[in-house]
């Protein structure tokens, strides 16, 4: 039955407590990224192995599959005697790839900003520590928030992908819950209107956040 | 040696399903890249109603991951009694969804083409439709293509979610073997070597592409 009352009432505090899940998973994913893209992005930006490492890292994450790589995590390393639960596999995956892309986006963001702005600044006689904190740095943020916004909201969706290793996020819950109920349009309608929430949570804080910092754009 | 003859007796059975991925992705890109082309037109060309619809439609499948979409379609088509064979389901929903980003490649490529282009052909005294097919047209896909491609190699990782709703292909394949094997870190690395020679092929030609034809740019 469609809309059944007494179900959605039991439906959506299990749907919330697999939303703590997702909105968990994704925050860590996205916070580890921001850092963990750094050193990888500038690695990239020096010359000789690091360089290549850094680059051969980004590629190999970039062009496999996320579920592989969770796959690979969860049952592979546990056959080679590291043994990591769902959420630890799921958490390492995502932060692996998602940091890839993020290193991407620096990356392009610290290109963007013209070799005049260094010259300039050179010229006017700055430290390359004030170089960096007030010319480069602000204009590199104003160029990397649209796009890590982006990644913040495709980060949101992937984190569905841990319902593959037995990780109780919304997918994982809504998928146990059509199989033993088969009221499969309500549990379908609540799950995309989590994921509808927290995506459109995730591009409203992006856009705020493009407002206060992007001074220099 | 014995570590990796798992591999060895499986090694065609991960080719077919690399075959299988192959087909899929390669069918749903080109109803995407025909329904991309519509919507970016009709976006920047349509009334408010079709854009209205459109913006509606990006909104929501940008907003849900594509995994909800496919498990959605996966239990409800047999509830609606369309009889679809799973393999045109999922391309189906993959092609809806991709068809969404591939919009925002083509958008931005004809968006970006200078104002003067548009001023030129019309003080030649084209038609609009003379005006897109000879002038505007020709330049955007052009500029598209790049991020085009490697919204194909996308797509191709994208496949490996099929798997989880018991669609066979390269992952399923190798979920298949390490289930016979029990050689997980062999069988999966095996795959994600797979889609790394797949998808990294894909975006060398995306990267060869950009510089070839974003020199003048």
């Amino acid at each position: 039955m469609l809309f059944d009352p007494n179900f959605i009432a039991r439906l959506i505090p299990a749907l919330l407590e697999g939303a703590e899940v997702t909105v968990e998973l994704a925050v860590l994913t996205f916070l580890i990224c921001l850092v963990w893209g750094l050193p990888v992005a500038l690695m990239q930006a020096m010359r000789g192995p690091v360089a290549w490492i850094a680059g051969s890292y980004v590629q190999i994450v970039r062009n496999t599959p996320l579920l592989i790589q969770m796959y690979l995590i969860y049952f592979g390393l546990s056959m080679v005697g590291v043994p990591l639960s769902g959420f630890a596999s799921g958490l390492l995956a995502l932060c692996l790839q998602n940091g890839g892309y993020v290193a991407e986006i620096y990356r392009g963001g610290l290109q963007a900003v013209s070799a005049r702005q260094y010259e300039a600044g050179r010229a006017l006689g700055m430290r390359p520590w004030t170089l960096y904190t007030s010319v480069i740095l602000p204009q590199m943020v104003a160029r990397v928030i649209p796009p890590l916004t982006n990644q913040a909201i495709s980060i949101t969706k992937d984190t569905s992908q841990v319902a593959a290793i037995a990780v109780m996020d919304v997918m994982k819950i809504s998928q146990v819950w059509v199989e033993s109920s088969a009221n499969t349009y309500d549990v379908f309608l609540g799950v995309a209107l989590i994921y509808l929430t927290l995506t459109t949570i995730v591009s409203l804080v992006g856009r705020f956040a493009e407002q206060r910092l992007a001074f220099a754009a | 040696m014995k570590t990796f003859m798992p591999l060895i007796n499986s090694y065609w059975y991960l080719f077919r399903g690399a075959g299988m991925t192959l087909m899929m992705a390669g069918t749903a890109v080109i109803p995407a890249t025909l329904l991309g082309l519509l919507i970016a037109i009709a976006q920047i060309f349509g009334g408010r109603v079709s854009r209205s619809a459109i913006v509606t439609y990006l909104f929501v499948v940008r907003g849900i991951p594509l995994l909800v979409l496919l498990t959605f379609v996966y239990y409800l088509l047999p509830l609606t009694g369309i009889d679809l064979p799973p393999f045109w389901g999922v391309v189906l929903v993959l092609s809806v969804y991709y068809a969404a980003f591939m919009s925002e490649v083509f958008r931005a490529g004809i968006l970006s083409l200078p104002r003067a282009q548009w001023d030129a052909a019309k003080s030649l005294g084209m038609t609009r439709h003379q005006m897109l097919q000879i002038v505007i047209f020709p330049q955007a896909l052009r500029l598209a293509a790049p991020p085009f491609v490697s919204l194909c190699a996308n797509l191709v990782k994208a496949t490996s979610l099929v798997s989880i709703v018991g669609l066979w292909e390269l992952t399923m394949a190798s979920r298949e073997v390490v289930e016979r094997t029990l050689a997980p870190f062999q069988i999966f690395l095996a795959a994600a070597v797979l889609y790394f020679c797949i998808c990294y092929s894909i975006a060398a030609y995306g990267k060869y592409l950009e510089r070839r034809i974003l020199v003048g740019h």
